[in-house]
């Protein structure tokens, strides 16, 4: 059997007013309190080199992809969000993407890509926006997807230093 | 100037504040109680949201107006306009300022009318309303509807009784129905004596029983969502769903207005008999914008009663307080 205690209440709560009167001083005070809603589009989301957003081709001080289209990454890829054609070029690296690219409605931003590439060519950015009128325009090319050194210069730190732990 | 020019100019601008205030209330409504909960309510509408309520209204006038199947078409159309309209009529015989006078015309003083049977009016008219809630609920054909209705009319007859039986005592004070007289009486100069001071108790359940008197939290019985999805209002939507609250913010701005003309001394400034109008008016704003304040602050401090509690309190507690204070009062007054 289960005892329930009711506390006996004193004269000044069974009134109700001045415990009323004590909540509305705590719903005043709290008007003036620093608001912690985030202005979205004004205010972005804070982002940093853990962030994994959506993945970007990282092109090498010449410009061009380092990407040797080996494949590795749409093998990797659990949603099947990439495509790759290769072909040849006169580069050093003998190799590079005809066409790369990512169906960004299918990309789950897991960063299997990331972590399969031999050559550092694809990394998870910080860029988080995504937004269209129509499917087609979700499928990124290299034109869309390509991006300097230096913009993936903080996850590519990161990566290598979680990569030394193994 | 002709006078019935006068008269249309003064009830324009006298309505057109009201609808305005209502409006403006909406978004007060919204923005008090995003700050109360550490939000920053509508801003996306014009400077700061202002023009919040204007978007809503357009929204509310293109969306798709239902009469659901069962329903008694003409009453569901009628109610929220017996709604609306009662509230608006009520502005009427509120005193806002003394003697107006603009670009050297005399536009006398600042209310609609100055009614001798004011306060009668105003408490005869404020309780139509009870009428549109009903109705609605009545002709919803919705078990929710009806259970809405039928608490709000049960929850305004009660509390009217109380409301009715504390203006008394204000009435028997100053000997006059005339809101205006009501306030000369307090206007001397001196914020000592003001109703407010001479009616402490009555001042205090007049304010409680204003809340319930326009459905106001905690006593939102009507439209108690957990328990009736939305009350009386359940089946209505477009224009009429904001004509119900376009009544009820009316309600709460004239219940406002009356608390602080019967207590507060309405546009009587502190130490200042004779003040010039504006002043008197930005006054009467100050105290009335405070009660209007109150709805809102109550609204988002304290949860809702039960319904059989709210009953307890109107018949229980309100009802012989109310008959004492009465019974005090006019002991003191035929004594003294």
């Amino acid at each position: 059997m289960v005892i329930v205690k009711r506390k006996t209440l004193t004269l000044a709560e069974r009134l109700y007013l001045p415990e009323i009167l004590r909540g509305m001083s705590i719903t005043f005070g709290k008007m003036f309190k620093p608001k912690i809603t985030r202005q979205y589009p004004e205010e972005p989301l804070p982002t940093n080199e853990v962030t994994r957003g959506q993945p970007r081709l990282r092109a090498l001080v010449d410009g061009n992809l380092a990407c040797v289209s080996c494949g590795l990454c749409e093998a990797a890829c659990p949603a099947y969000a990439i495509t790759i054609d290769g072909q040849e070029t006169d580069r050093f690296i003998e190799r590079e993407p005809e066409k790369f690219e990512i169906d960004m409605l299918r990309c789950i931003l897991c960063g299997f890509c990331e972590e399969a590439c031999p050559k550092e060519a694809i990394y998870m950015s910080t860029e988080l926006e995504l937004a269209g009128f129509t499917r087609a325009s979700f499928k990124y090319g290299i034109d869309k997807l390509k991006r300097s050194t230096e913009e993936l210069a903080p996850r590519m730190e990161y990566i290598k230093r979680i990569n030394q732990r193994w | 100037m002709n006078p019935f020019l006068i008269v249309l100019i003064k009830t324009s601008v006298i309505y057109g504040g009201l609808i305005g205030a209502a409006a403006l209330m909406t978004l007060a409504e919204r923005k008090f109680s995003a700050w109360m909960q550490l939000r920053h309510g509508p801003n996306r509408v014009g400077p700061w949201g202002l023009l919040q309520p204007l978007a809503d209204g357009i929204k509310f006038i293109f969306k798709e107006e239902l009469c659901p199947d069962g329903a008694n078409p003409w009453i569901f159309r009628l109610a929220p306009i017996m709604s609306a309209v009662p509230a608006m009529l009520t502005v009427a015989v509120i005193p806002f300022a003394g003697n107006v006078t603009l670009f050297g015309v005399d536009f006398g003083n600042l209310s609609i009318t100055d009614l001798d049977i004011g306060v009668l009016f105003l408490v005869a008219i404020g309780g139509l309303s009870v009428y549109g809630v009903i109705l609605g609920g009545w002709a919803s054909n919705s078990k929710y509807s009806l259970l809405g209705g039928l608490r709000a009319s049960a929850q305004m007859i009660s509390y009217e009784l109380s409301l009715i039986l504390i203006i008394l005592c204000v009435v028997a004070m100053t000997g006059s129905l005339d809101l205006r007289a009501i306030t000369e009486a307090q206007n001397t100069g001196n914020p000592l004596s003001w109703n407010v001071f001479s009616q402490p108790l009555a001042f205090v359940i007049f304010v409680i029983a204003t809340f319930a008197e326009t459905n106001r939290h905690p006593f939102d019985f009507a439209e108690c969502e957990p328990e009736l999805v939305a009350g009386f209002h359940t089946e209505y939507s477009s224009m009429k769903f904001a004509l119900f609250f376009l009544g009820e913010y009316c309600a709460m701005i004239v219940m406002a207005c009356l608390t602080a003309t019967l207590f507060l001394g309405g546009y009587s400034v502190p130490f200042w008999e004779d003040a010039p109008w504006f002043i008197q008016l930005g006054t009467f704003f100050a105290k009335a914008g405070f009660f209007a304040f109150l709805f809102i602050w109550v609204r988002w401090t304290l949860p809702r009663f039960r319904f059989d509690q709210l009953m307890h309190l109107g018949w229980k507690v309100f009802l012989p307080l109310a008959l004492a204070n009465l019974l005090v009062t006019g002991a003191v007054i035929s004594l003294a």
